[in-house]
């Protein structure tokens, strides 16, 4: 890796990462290529998810610390100047509160520079329908830990079919119980066992749009 | 047939798979406590009420459906027994939700980092004394207790009357998934990182208190096993290095305490255990089941520890939910192709949720009676 944030970053040393972000604000550095670093790490975070070196428990650990991280940042930072990789609206489904795996996928998502619209929990059809037209977003990903959730992953696909605006988006959904069965039963594009597939995913498909 | 031979049938057949003796037929057991009465026409706000309508109707679901036996059964209001596991608010049906929706476990930060100390210093029981009152209304716990309390005895008998096996009762499980549910799982998570000396003290402390109150539920209830639990602990949630000083050392401790009162672990397992399936190698063999839910992988089971250990399941919840009888007919065969006459109980993974489609669970039992005449 390029240099030490981005190191203690991958190795989840929070007071290391932490001092590094604000002993290079204080110095001068620009907070873009402080936050590239983080991400950078980040990036090291997945890989090492991806071959199994790492598992939930550290995902969660490098989501909280990059959130802190763009905390001290996020006063310096032109929002307009970043330039996120894509938008993705996501929500933990109709008739089910879970939210932590939800919340996992955002920070992840977020960790990337993907523009996320967190609907929260127990989000209505209608409300993610809504939230695709207002951002413009070519991503929804609906989470659910009940099977419950399975007849409202399949309702919100259908709502944003009847709105017209299947065409436009890939929907992936996760959490729980979700299965290849369920992707079906939902007439999802997708489905992943953990957090890192999400960011996998979204990767894929923005590269798919790009071409 | 009488429903004492049946039942001495279906327990003979039960305790074969456990010492991993051939049978001449695959037992069938069933576990659904959301599934029951939405199967016979209950609403589940009845259900989590009325303690004598909840045993009742998971009885009448148990003989309609005709499987051998109950993979566990909870004598008491529901929503209390899943207050004392996950130490968080439960959000009820007839209460906070629709009189026939699904229970759903409200988790947040209840407990404290401070909260460690205070079991270091005061104990387990001490901590809940204090805990349990933010998460749900003491006199209700008080009354629902002094329910279980009385009536925790009967469940297995009133079964066997009707020729029917309840393989375990009561449930206990490691300090980390109690801690996890009252801190949250992130929080939790974080302390596993920034105060594990802390964590791990608590955890000490509590463990001796938690065991004698497994034993204590188990023997309660009465029947030969007792589910010990495990969800957030599992491999895909915690890296070797947390595993191997939070999660382990507290499950051997806890069987090995089980054993030596000749109740049987029923490792009831959520999430995928796949990467430490090895170790089961360590507990004593013949003497525990594994009870997956559908995301561990059996065939590595059965490969690594599959002349040691018993395998309850592991039928998953999505395909009763949303997968078709072939695609359960389909998974029963497999199944019972890995396991042939030696080692498995067949069941649901977890248990069969309350969207199940009926034909589902019918197909799931008829499957079982057919691919698991095995001799």
């Amino acid at each position: 890796m390029s240099d030490q944030l981005a190191t203690a970053m991958a190795d989840l040393e929070e007071s290391t990462v932490l001092k590094l972000v604000r002993q290079r604000l204080d110095a001068g550095d620009s907070p873009m290529a402080i936050l590239e670093s983080c991400r950078e790490g980040m990036i090291q975070v997945g890989k090492r998810f991806e071959a199994c070196e790492y598992f939930v428990s550290e995902l969660i650990m490098a989501g909280e610390i990059f959130k802190q991280s763009t905390a001290l940042l996020s006063s310096r930072l032109k929002t307009d100047a970043i330039g996120s990789r894509g938008k993705v609206v996501i929500g933990t489904v109709k008739g089910d509160i879970h939210d932590i795996g939800k919340n996992i996928v955002v920070s992840l998502l977020k960790a990337a520079n993907y523009d996320v619209r967190d609907l929260g929990v127990d989000v209505p059809p209608q409300k993610v329908v809504d939230a695709v037209k207002e951002t413009g977003a070519t991503v929804v990903g609906l989470s659910g830990l009940l099977t419950i959730a399975f007849d409202s992953m399949k309702e919100t696909v259908a709502a944003l079919a009847a709105a017209g605006l299947r065409p436009k988006v890939k929907v992936m959904i996760g959490g729980g119980a979700v299965s290849q069965t369920v992707q079906q039963y939902a007439g999802a594009d997708a489905w992943g066992t953990d957090a890192q597939a999400a960011v996998s995913l979204c990767n894929q498909w923005i590269k798919e749009v790009a071409k | 047939m009488n429903n004492e031979a049946l039942y001495q049938e279906r327990l003979a057949r039960i305790k074969k798979a456990i010492h991993l003796e051939p049978v001449d037929r695959i037992p069938v057991a069933f576990l659904g406590p959301a599934f029951a009465p939405r199967y016979m026409g209950m609403p589940l706000a009845q259900f989590c009420e009325d303690a004598e309508a909840a045993l009742k109707v998971t009885l009448d679901a148990v003989k309609r459906l005709d499987v051998d036996a109950i993979n566990s059964l909870v004598i008491g209001r529901f929503p209390v027994t899943l207050t004392l596991i996950w130490l968080s608010h439960i959000r009820v049906p007839g209460r906070e939700l629709p009189r026939d929706a699904l229970w759903q476990v409200d988790e947040r930060e209840v407990m404290t980092p401070e909260d460690y100390d205070f079991i270091v210093e005061h104990g387990w029981q001490a901590f809940l004394n204090r805990h349990l009152p933010k998460v749900i209304d003491p006199d209700y716990l008080g009354e629902s207790l002094a329910y279980m309390g009385a009536n925790a005895g009967r469940g297995v008998p009133l079964f066997r009357e009707n020729g029917y096996v309840v393989i375990a009762t009561g449930g206990v499980s490691i300090p980390f998934e109690a801690m996890c549910g009252a801190r949250s799982m992130s929080n939790f998570f974080f302390d596993l990182y920034r105060m594990p000396d802390r964590v791990q003290a608590a955890m000490d402390r509590a463990l001796p208190e938690i065991i004698a109150g497994g034993i204590g539920l188990a023997k309660a209830g009465g029947a030969m096993g007792t589910w010990v639990g495990g969800w957030r602990a599992a491999s895909a949630m915690v890296s070797p290095k947390l595993w191997n000083r939070f999660v382990w050392p507290y499950y051997l401790k806890i069987v090995e305490a089980l054993l030596a009162e000749n109740i049987t672990p029923v490792l009831h397992w959520d999430q995928d255990w796949t990467r430490d399936l090895v170790r089961l190698q360590e507990l004593p063999a013949k003497k525990c089941i594994l009870n997956p839910d559908g995301m561990t992988d059996v065939r590595k089971f059965k490969e690594l520890v599959g002349d040691r250990m018993a395998m309850m399941g592991d039928v998953p919840a999505s395909l009763f939910a949303a997968g078709t009888p072939d695609d359960i007919y389909n998974y029963v065969r497999d199944l019972t192709g890995v396991f042939g006459s030696k080692g498995l109980i067949l069941s649901s993974g977890c248990d069969v949720p309350v969207n199940a489609k009926p034909e589902n669970v019918e197909a799931f039992v008829a499957a079982g009676r057919e691919f698991g005449k095995v001799a």
